[in-house]
């Protein structure tokens, strides 16, 4: 599946609902910019630079905030991106427990380094900063959602084989070592 | 009155603040980047770090704690506090880097982390000499740095817009620059970008930097982050010297220093005066550099067989003569300009007058809409205000044809008339046309005889601004006939002092050869029997003011204490004039 190419961006009469909405929960529009960059992110899959102009536009606040926050956030996509992006963390744990071996793992199983994008569209990866998620390394994260823990290759083949059906990965629930019932 | 007692010493304040402010006002030193007295206070560079403490105050009594000695008992807040945001109380106890070791230690570790993605290129860069980091970190820095790793890279020779270019590695974040277009000139078109250890200010993707105050924030960047495109490489700051003005591009009077080396205008900056600019003015103010410096006549010259050719200043003194003495007085036509000072509209119509001419006349300059309530008004001219307090006539621009076509000689001043489209070859044709002027014009082509004449750069003469405050410069170029070394209120820069005229940073080339209308006048008089002798402005001055009822009271110490002198309203002297 090839992800349609938006080529002009913008918001219809629901999103300009739905955006209100979000502005009516904030003393001040500024206050909105994260929330409407999601927005807009789901929409459009990334917040490039047109996608800035239209947010910046439609709150009426200056475009160069707007830009500042997009580029803060590592979670906001400044390019276009593939379907399921995957965020794998080689921060310290996950680095000591062989977060780089998943990543050029992933690198060699899709054929692209890090901060590409599959030429279909489908994937892009991403190397990722500390995701909270020390405790199960090495780790990745789904276009900023599902976290998959304990990465070994088998791991990555059924994830990747999945997302390839447009399945996303379960969310795992994984307790404390205390709490795992040795029997 | 409530007290405040920092390092040891007990200062007493009337008005609330926040304690930097306080400690800088009273000529103490303390290290910061990132307060500016006219911005709003982030305090995210932490250079300010103070010891703060208050007396305890003992509900139970009701009364402040005391000790075994009767003194308040002081108690210190646990962490080290901003004195940039930190607002004065009754009691309050500051320690510095003077009493706290504390603080020294703050300030080192402050400057050594700055310093670490900080690239060390201070002998190419254009802020070294008049850098805040550099002065700090000499004064309050750590010995050397312990870090030992590639630092991290970013954009450099961003052209950010126009006229302001960005290196993103020597910027500390301090935001001064984003604050500016926010809470000054309020196009908001500058934000920090990216995070961490990589962010740096920018504007939004594709935009330029294009604001009509962009250069300010070159002016308050504390780093060489920001610099301006037309000044970058051109000089160190040491070598130039540096005297006070005002801007003659348009009506506001906005102060301004003039930046001279080798008697080149290299740059102009905003010299803070609360009446009337703060600390800021206008990127196409500092465009004046060129009129000082670029196209000026030099030494006479008058018009052979269609050419202008130089001639001596006595050719020129007695071709006036002789055409004064060859027309009828009635018929010459005196224009004064709101692009002159006082000083000169007023010896220039004295002289004139006196020999028989009618009184001068102006024409304003003022272009509906080129105004922005800001520093920039629709009067183009910086002393408009002046020539109607001087009694001088308005004349609108057809009102102005009107009298020319009357007149066989005109004698202009200053106002470039062809170039405003007031007059063209055609009016001025068969009339034997005079111009007083700074700078090669289409005005000065017309002209049967010019005379080069100082310029604001040049000479130390007063504007009255839109508002009716008088103003006044300071000589900061010599000319031919003027040295920096007998005129005492020139100021000097190092290569002035301790430079030989064999440097190969001094010339002659850049002095040009003009005097001042009164000067020059002066020269003129005695050849048409007339009494007139001013050999500096602040003369003319006197005479303004014991003869023109707005100036009364008005000289130039005046202006100097008072940041400029606001005159009795143009409302009230009309009736009178
Ligand atoms: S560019 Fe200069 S003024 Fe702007 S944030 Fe950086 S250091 Fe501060
Ligand atoms: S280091 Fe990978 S989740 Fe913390
Ligand atoms: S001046 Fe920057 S924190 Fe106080």
């Amino acid at each position: 599946m090839q992800i349609n190419k938006i080529m002009s961006y913008t918001f219809d009469k629901e999103d300009l609902k739905q955006i209100d909405a979000i502005k009516a929960k904030y003393p001040t529009v500024q206050s909105a910019t994260m929330p409407v960059l999601w927005y807009a992110q789901d929409k459009f899959g990334h917040v490039n630079a047109e996608v800035q102009h239209l947010v910046a536009t439609t709150l009426d606040i200056p475009e160069s905030h707007v830009h500042g926050v997009a580029t803060f956030y590592t979670q906001y996509y400044k390019k276009e991106m593939g379907k399921y992006v995957l965020d794998v963390c080689t921060c310290f744990s996950c680095q000591v427990c062989g977060g780089y071996d998943m990543l050029h793992y992933i690198e060699d199983k899709l054929g692209i380094k890090a901060g590409e994008t599959t030429p279909d569209g489908k994937f892009s990866i991403q190397e990722a900063e500390c995701l909270g998620a020390c405790g199960y390394a090495p780790m990745l994260q789904v276009t900023n959602d599902v976290y998959v823990n304990h990465l070994t290759k088998e791991k990555i083949d059924s994830m990747i084989d999945g997302l390839k059906e447009d399945k996303l990965p379960e969310y795992e629930e994984i307790l404390p070592p205390q709490l795992i019932s040795k029997d | 009155m409530p007290e405040i007692i920092i390092d040891d010493k007990k200062f007493t304040y009337d008005t609330p603040g926040k304690v930097l402010p306080f400690i800088l006002d009273h000529g103490m030193d303390l290290p910061f980047f990132c307060y500016h007295p006219s911005l709003s206070i982030p305090a995210n560079c932490r250079q300010c770090l103070v010891e703060i403490g208050t007396p305890v105050f003992d509900r139970a009594t009701n009364s402040f704690k005391t000790d075994e000695n009767g003194e308040k008992v002081i108690q210190f807040f646990p962490k080290l506090m901003t004195a940039c945001s930190q607002d004065m109380s009754d009691g309050m106890v500051v320690k510095t880097h003077v009493s706290s070791e504390k603080v020294r230690r703050a300030q080192k570790d402050t400057l050594e982390f700055i310093l670490v993605n900080h690239p060390l290129d201070c002998p190419i860069c254009d802020q070294a000499g008049e850098c805040p980091l550099q002065i700090q970190t000499y004064k309050y820095g750590p010995e050397g740095s312990r870090f030992e790793y590639k630092k991290v890279h970013k954009p450099k020779r961003i052209q950010l817009g126009p006229r302001v270019v960005l290196d993103a590695e020597r910027c500390i974040n301090c935001t001064r620059c984003v604050r500016f277009t926010h809470e000054i000139s309020k196009t908001y078109q500058l934000s920090i970008v990216s995070r961490g250890d990589k962010n740096y200010p920018s504007t939004a993707n594709g935009k330029e930097f294009d604001d009509a105050y962009s250069l300010n924030t070159v002016d308050i960047c504390p780093v060489g982050a920001l610099t301006q495109a037309d000044f970058r490489f051109k000089a160190r700051v040491w070598e130039m010297n540096q005297t006070p003005s005002i801007d003659i591009t348009n009506g506001k009077g906005t102060n301004v220093d003039l930046w001279v080396r080798d008697n080149l205008v290299l740059r102009l900056t905003p010299r803070h005066n609360p009446h009337v600019n703060d600390y800021w003015m206008p990127d196409s103010s500092r465009e004046a550099y060129r009129l000082f410096n670029e196209n000026r006549i030099s030494r006479p010259e008058i018009k052979l067989d269609k050419e202008l050719v130089k001639t001596s200043w006595n050719n020129a003194k007695e071709t006036i003569a002789e055409i004064i003495e060859a027309h009828d007085t009635k018929e010459v036509l005196v224009l004064g300009s709101g692009y002159a000072s006082v000083e000169e509209n007023f010896v220039f119509n004295q002289f004139f007058t006196a020999l028989g001419c009618g009184k001068a006349s102006f024409v304003p300059h003022v272009v509906e809409g080129a105004g922005d309530g800001f520093l920039l008004t629709d009067d183009q001219a910086p002393n408009t205000k002046g020539c109607e307090l001087l009694g001088f006539r308005a004349h609108t621009n057809r009102t102005f044809k009107n009298a020319l076509a009357k007149a066989t000689v005109v004698v202009v001043l200053a106002e470039d008339i062809v170039g405003r489209e007031l007059a063209n070859a055609e009016d001025l044709a068969g009339k034997t046309f005079v111009y007083f002027g700074t700078n090669n014009n289409t005005t000065s082509k017309d002209a049967q005889l010019v005379v080069p004449i100082t310029c604001a750069a040049e000479h130390a003469a007063s504007y009255v601004n839109v508002d009716g405050r008088i103003q006044r410069t300071f000589a900061a170029k010599e000319t031919v006939y003027t040295s920096r070394a007998t005129n005492l209120e020139m100021s000097t820069g190092r290569l002035d002092r301790f430079g030989t005229k064999f440097d190969n940073w001094r010339t002659d080339k850049n002095k040009v050869d003009c005097l001042p209308v009164w000067e020059f006048l002066s020269e003129l008089a005695p050849r048409l029997n007339q009494t007139l002798s001013y050999e500096t402005g602040k003369e003319v001055l006197t005479a303004v003011s014991s003869s023109v009822d707005a100036f009364a009271g008005v000289d130039y110490d005046k202006m100097d204490t008072e940041m400029g002198v606001v005159l009795s309203t143009p409302e009230t002297e009309e009736k009178t004039a």
